[in-house]
């Protein structure tokens, strides 16, 4: 990897990224109103079971394999993981998340990314049963800074994660310090989480656990929110 | 593979008003009785057999359903659906689900209970327009070991794929691997027991759907219920609870919205 494309991705994982990350909590705001997240250590609980048994099957395997279609030419398969990808998340409130997050960054990959393929990607969500999804634009803005496959995943979930750990420490609260040794924690975590998802093949997207769907689902009568999903 | 260990196929017609077999089929481990007509709306309702008593290593099973237009169908089971010791491969079965315009389809099977060791995958292909209705019920308990320690089984492996109009609309995984996941714990069970999910796709949920979301939010104190709305004219709901009776509870509750809309009530379907 070049300077320069180490700097690009800098500027990807950053979590001032203006695509909205920050309003969505992917059912954590149910965990804290029922007082099962209270500190570190719930939220690492929380986060582990998260990022292990749902991010790995959805978001992190569709990046992997929607980066490996791409690598190998084949967009057919690329929007076939963007439905499957999009029709596996159960909670409307995730489901629209990921759309919107998808549909930023796809619009400020073309911002800062021109004349790319993610103008295929936005024609296709315009014309077909096709929408956007972070863990995919992420792929492709990835696969046109010629990363390699690993660098993808390990980045599209450090960058998941840290976004989740900043939504923590303000929702919970956490301490900034706290936040970022539980980042530092998880990071043996997410090396482990991409080996295995490569592992892994399509018939594995979307195995989610049924708790962390609930509370995701309940998240929509919860009275009083400060997060969208 | 073409050997089932049992095999259903079931292939209806809408004729008069009243849900008729077109043709039936069944071999194997597999069998149904006449139908039976509940209420006289002309709905047919079949259960099914199993005079194995249960699925055993290997097994293999198939029910295939084509309901015509404006065909009623309900397809419940007579017993809990037992999941033996597996050794060898995965008890294996495949449900399709070929729902044309304006038929009914509602399956409410008995809960699934996977003795020690057991592996089972359950493949559901719903095939459906997006002028039918389906109400599609799922249980599953915590197992059974001679010693009662819950969560004996090794894999239980639930995976959906709904077709409305031909287009992929939900995608359903569920894999419960209770001996490398802390299956009782946060994200899993939360400390419940017993898990069911209850599907409703209807052309007009918008009748009920918001007299359903109050009852779910209101009269369930002992389980917890998730449930969200579909792309398409439907809802998911999600149960956490500790029986069975919890759950059947829920479906019974939901089912009063569907089968109200065509002016029917629940039948009591459970010998127990």
């Amino acid at each position: 990897m070049d300077n320069l494309q180490l700097l690009s991705l800098f500027q990807l994982c950053d979590s001032n990224l203006p695509v909205g990350q920050f309003s969505h909590s992917y059912g954590l705001e149910t965990y804290i109103q029922d007082g099962k997240v209270h500190d570190k250590q719930t939220m690492k609980e929380w986060l582990m079971v998260y990022a292990e048994e749902q991010m790995c099957f959805s978001d992190g395997l569709g990046c992997y394999l929607g980066f490996q279609a791409l690598n190998e030419g084949n967009l057919t398969d690329f929007w076939e993981i963007a439905v499957r990808l999009d029709a596996q998340s159960l909670s409307r409130e995730s489901r629209e998340a990921n759309r919107k997050v998808g549909m930023r960054l796809l619009k400020l990959g073309q911002d800062l990314y021109p004349n790319s393929t993610l103008e295929v990607y936005k024609q296709k969500i315009k014309t077909d049963h096709i929408k956007a999804h972070p863990a995919l634009v992420f792929a492709m803005i990835a696969y046109e800074l010629h990363l390699s496959e690993t660098e993808t995943v390990v980045a599209y979930l450090y960058s998941t994660i840290s976004g989740l750990i900043q939504n923590a420490v303000r929702g919970i609260p956490i301490g900034q310090t706290a936040g970022q040794t539980l980042l530092h924690d998880m990071k043996s975590r997410i090396e482990k989480l991409t080996d295995r998802i490569k592992t892994l093949s399509i018939d594995d997207l979307g195995a989610t656990p049924p708790g962390l769907e609930v509370a995701q689902m309940r998240h929509e009568h919860l009275a009083v929110r400060i997060f969208m999903s | 593979m073409n050997r089932w260990t049992g095999e259903l196929q079931l292939n209806m017609k809408n004729k008069t008003n009243k849900t008729i077999a077109e043709s039936v089929f069944f071999q194997g481990a597999f069998k149904v009785m006449r139908p039976l007509y509940l209420d006289d709306s002309g709905q047919a309702c079949y259960y099914i057999l199993n005079p194995g008593g249960g699925y055993v290593d290997g097994d293999r099973y198939l029910i295939s359903v084509h309901l015509q237009e404006d065909a009623e169908l309900l397809l419940t089971t007579q017993s809990a659906t037992k999941v033996y010791k597996t050794v060898q491969s995965p008890i294996y079965q495949e449900n399709r689900f070929h729902l044309e315009s304006g038929s009914v389809f509602e399956y409410w099977p008995d809960p699934l209970i996977a003795y020690q060791d057991a592996r089972y995958e359950q493949k559901t292909t719903i095939d459906m327009s997006s002028s039918a209705s389906l109400f599609y019920a799922e249980t599953m308990t915590p197992g059974w070991s001679e010693e009662a320690k819950l969560f004996p089984y090794t894999l239980v492996h639930l995976k959906s794929d709904i077709y409305v109009d031909g287009k992929l609309v939900v995608l359903d995984h569920l894999r419960f691997m209770p001996q490398t996941q802390k299956i009782k714990g946060m994200g899993f069970l939360e400390g419940y027991t017993h898990f069911g999910s209850l599907m409703i796709i209807d052309p007009s949920i918008d009748l009920y759907l918001e007299e359903l979301s109050q009852h779910l939010l209101r009269d369930y104190d002992e389980c917890q219920i998730g449930f969200s709305r579909l792309d398409v004219s439907g809802i998911l709901i999600r149960i956490l609870a500790t029986n069975t009776k919890q759950l059947e509870d829920v479906f019974k509750g939901c089912s009063t919205f569907f089968k109200r809309r065509f002016g029917r009530v629940v039948p009591e379907l459970r010998k127990y």
